[in-house]
């Protein structure tokens, strides 16, 4: 199965076009190696802002690793997370559920409690000692057992056992922002995208993606030559120019011009910006469906691993295998106070052989097929990883251990094909587990989709 | 029927006032749309609980049923996890609690096979009608008007989703009222509804652009017939994306699905009825986190059970029936359906799909 190749835009942004037909990018579309600017912003000493592909520019500490906050979140009953100027990870190990996800009652024994670690051991607080003091958005709380933790923008700080590398975002992420439905989740802290009033930019899986304030798609035209508009008032009529106000300035890679006199536009890395009229929905890429018209990311993300393919279904499109078979990856958060990842190599398997198997492992991998890394494969990105594993345990395989397998992981959790689906387009697994998979379960690999944001 | 009457001007813009030798212009070129506005199981009720379910309404919920299994509590893998894995393999285990089955013998759906003795009539007295998923779901909050939550926000969800913005175009339409011949295509539609003044209620005379981008799978093609303002399609065997919960996205597949559905200018109101693929359907409901399920007390595996109890058509080799006799209530409002440049040609739109696509 070939990939789809109607998608150019989509396949350019993902960075299959060249090997699905073996051009180049369209001109327009985001450089591979373009990289967000940040405001600059007071930190203090032993601090860095590092870069991840996923997340932009994200705080680290002295050893590069992201650091992370974890926000009070409103669960189905009662609320997980910490308050403001307050960490409520401590070093204790919860052996409890909370019920705090609707309908089961809290007060069941957790797995694993032999092995189980405190909410610390895993998220470890950034430390910040005695001479410390608050730096602009910077300051410092108390914890319960006296230490002093850094706080930013009133959120405790923590970095995570699962980062190794400057730039790993294992952690967590904010692409998939699910509301209540998904546990309260950790997610890195950055200084503020280098953007003037107006704008704005959000983590997707294609890249980090420009937009109004009021997430409305900006775009730009290869009809425009650098720092030039050519759209007329016929092209007016479906694309809406950004007008900057008199007083804007240029600004690293922001510019400004005069469309007519009074009337200024924004610039983005030497092209003119526009809305698109016939955009209706939050984030859309509709507009890209123009000819040599393109989204506008401040960085793409690193594309998947060769032999993957974007596939087309009815719901958007979708990562895909080499056979067109749709992609998934497993999430899970626990239902303790703790809301700790379940989803990981190191994680109890109960959770994961209770969704894709009913709790019988050979069950479960008939259903659920990890994704084989050739040979001779490897990642050249921190996003997708080689992992080796252990198939009957689904935990990480010994060095040398026979009959382990060696597969295709994101954020270093394995990801799957599935075995409902028939034929290519099918996404049959999509949202298998507890919550629709948001919190224990199997999600598609979405490229695109946006069929379900509100009208 | 729903009230489509609100705005007056474009009730009559879109044909009220036709005379009998020209078509309204809703109807130009001999073809008119509908796009769907309101979707529920159809369920039979009268005003009164007790009459419908002597037995009262099912109380086996997840809660309910979590609490008899485990009084106790105990470990998240023997207890909701367990739960969570009969809902993904519901049949690891049978039935384990009473089920009520709806026992009148009035539902609301078509007769599909043309045999007299299915034992249910209609409110209109039409004998032989197919619904054993009235059976189901007769007795289920969930499913019963005003307020159950499935009923509810099942629906609801038809007006937010483009996912499920399903339309039907008639064409070689000389007359709404009879015609021997019309063509039915579905397709689902790629813009917002066009709401009338209250902001609630759909308005006819909007426009929809057919989605020719994700939607080409779901492009269907049906023959029917007009009689007394009632169209009649000859059954295929169909889909209809319907998605019940964000980013959830769910289609069912409905064995020899035929449509019902009396056409007025401004509207279509009827029924799609055919027979319910069980897992699609089950696949459908369990799209649902078991939360949600919670609030009519549909314990899931139970449910499956009573589903699959209930399969009355398509055995499979064991003889087991895979499909149930089913009914959709559908209010669809006039809308002007925008083709593509070219026009739509579903053969080739189907090879396409079919793999000629992935050049």
């Amino acid at each position: 199965m070939k990939p789809v190749v109607g998608l150019m835009g989509v396949v350019a942004v993902l960075g299959l076009a060249a090997q699905a037909s073996g051009k180049e990018p369209p001109f327009g579309a985001t450089d591979p190696k373009a990289v967000e600017a940040f405001a600059q912003v007071p930190m203090p000493p032993g601090f860095k802002v590092g870069e991840s592909r996923l997340e932009g520019p994200v705080f680290a500490d002295s050893h590069g690793k992201t650091i992370y906050k974890w926000p009070i979140a409103a669960m189905r009953q009662g609320y997980a997370g910490d308050p403001k100027d307050k960490s409520a990870c401590e070093d204790k190990v919860t052996t409890k559920t909370g019920g705090y996800m609707s309908p089961y009652p809290e007060g069941l024994d957790l797995p694993e409690l032999d092995k189980r670690k405190s909410c610390q051991a895993l998220w470890s607080p950034v430390a910040a000692d005695a001479k410390a003091k608050p730096v602009g958005d910077w300051t410092i709380i108390t914890r319960g057992d006296g230490t002093k933790q850094w706080a930013y923008d009133h959120h405790a700080l923590y970095t995570s056992y699962l980062d190794q590398r400057s730039g790993d975002v294992n952690g967590g992420t904010t692409v998939y922002r699910n509301g209540g439905d998904t546990p309260a989740e950790r997610s890195p802290v950055g200084p503020p995208a280098d953007v003037p009033p107006g704008f704005s930019v959000e983590s997707t899986v294609r890249g980090r993606m420009l937009m109004t304030d009021k997430k409305m798609s900006v775009y730009v035209s290869d009809h425009d030559s650098a720092g030039k508009s050519n759209c007329d008032a016929a092209c007016e009529k479906l694309w809406r120019p950004l007008v900057a106000p008199a007083g804007a300035q240029p600004h690293g890679d922001w510019s400004v011009i005069n469309r007519s006199p009074s009337v200024r536009q924004w610039v983005f890395r030497k092209k003119p910006l526009y809305t698109y009229v016939r955009d209706q929905l939050d984030e859309s890429l509709d507009g890209s469906e123009e000819l040599g018209w393109h989204n506008v990311y401040t960085q793409l993300t690193p594309p998947p691993p060769k032999g993957f393919s974007v596939q087309e279904t009815i719901n958007g499109d979708v990562l895909a295998d080499t056979n067109g078979k749709t992609i998934y990856f497993y999430t899970c958060g626990d239902d303790s106070a703790d809301q700790l990842s379940c989803d990981t190599l190191d994680s109890p398997q109960e959770y994961r052989l209770a969704i894709c198997g009913g709790g019988d492992v050979e069950r479960c991998r008939r259903s659920w097929h990890y994704v084989p890394a050739a040979t001779d494969a490897k990642s050249d990105n921190q996003l997708w990883s080689i992992v080796r594993v252990d198939p009957a345990t689904g935990h990480e395989a010994k060095p040398h251990q026979a009959g382990a397998l060696r597969v295709w992981a994101y954020r270093t959790r394995p990801v799957y094909t599935y075995e409902g689906d028939a034929q290519p387009g099918d996404f049959t697994g999509h949202a298998r587990g507890e919550w629709q998979g948001r919190r224990n379960g199997f999600r598609a690999f979405w490229i695109r989709s946006e069929l379900f944001t509100r009208t | 029927m729903k009230a489509y009457g609100a705005t007056l001007g474009v009730l009559f813009a879109v044909g009220g006032a036709a005379a009998a030798d020209e078509l309204p212009i809703s109807m130009r070129e001999h073809k008119i749309g509908y796009v769907t506005t309101d979707l529920h199981w159809s369920v039979y009720q009268t005003s009164n609980v007790n009459t419908d379910c002597p037995q009262g309404l099912n109380g086996n919920g997840p809660r309910e049923t979590f609490k008899a299994l485990y009084p106790n509590g105990g470990t998240v893998e023997g207890t909701q996890l367990a739960r969570e894995s009969l809902k993904m393999f519901p049949e690891d285990k049978g039935p384990q609690f009473p089920y009520i089955l709806a026992k009148g013998t009035t539902a609301i759906g078509l007769n599909l096979d043309g045999k007299q003795d299915t034992g249910f009539t209609s409110p209109s007295g039409e004998k032989g009608i197919d619904n054993n998923l009235f059976k189901v779901i007769g007795c289920n909050a969930q499913y019963r008007a005003p307020d159950g939550q499935l009923q509810l926000f099942a629906n609801k969800l038809i007006h937010g989703f483009n996912f499920d913005r399903m339309m039907i175009e008639l064409s070689n339409v000389d007359d709404l009222t009879n015609d021997d011949d019309v063509e039915v295509t579905i397709y689902r539609g790629h813009d917002p509804l066009l709401l009338d003044a209250t902001g609630e209620s759909v308005a006819p005379g909007g426009s929809q652009r057919v989605d020719m981008k994700y939607g080409r799978k779901l492009i269907q093609k049906m023959h029917g017939r007009i009689a007394n303002g009632v169209l009649t399609t000859e059954p295929i065997d169909g889909q209809w994306p319907w998605a019940i919960y964000f980013d959830t996205p769910t289609v069912l597949h409905m064995r020899d699905m035929r449509l019902s559905l009396k056409l007025t200018a401004g509207g279509a109101n009827g029924l799609i009825a055919g027979y319910m693929d069980v897992d699609s359907y089950y696949h459908w409901l369990t799209s649902w986190s078991t939360h949600h399920l919670s609030y009519g007390r549909l314990d899931p595996a139970e449910f499956y059970w009573a589903l699959k109890n209930n399969a009355d058509a398509y055995p499979d080799k064991d003889g087991k029936m895979t499909a149930i006799s089913s009914a959709i209530t559908i209010n669809m409002a006039q809308v002007f359906i925008q083709h593509p440049e070219g026009g739509v040609d579903v053969q080739q739109r189907t090879a396409d799909v079919t793999g000629a696509r992935a050049r």
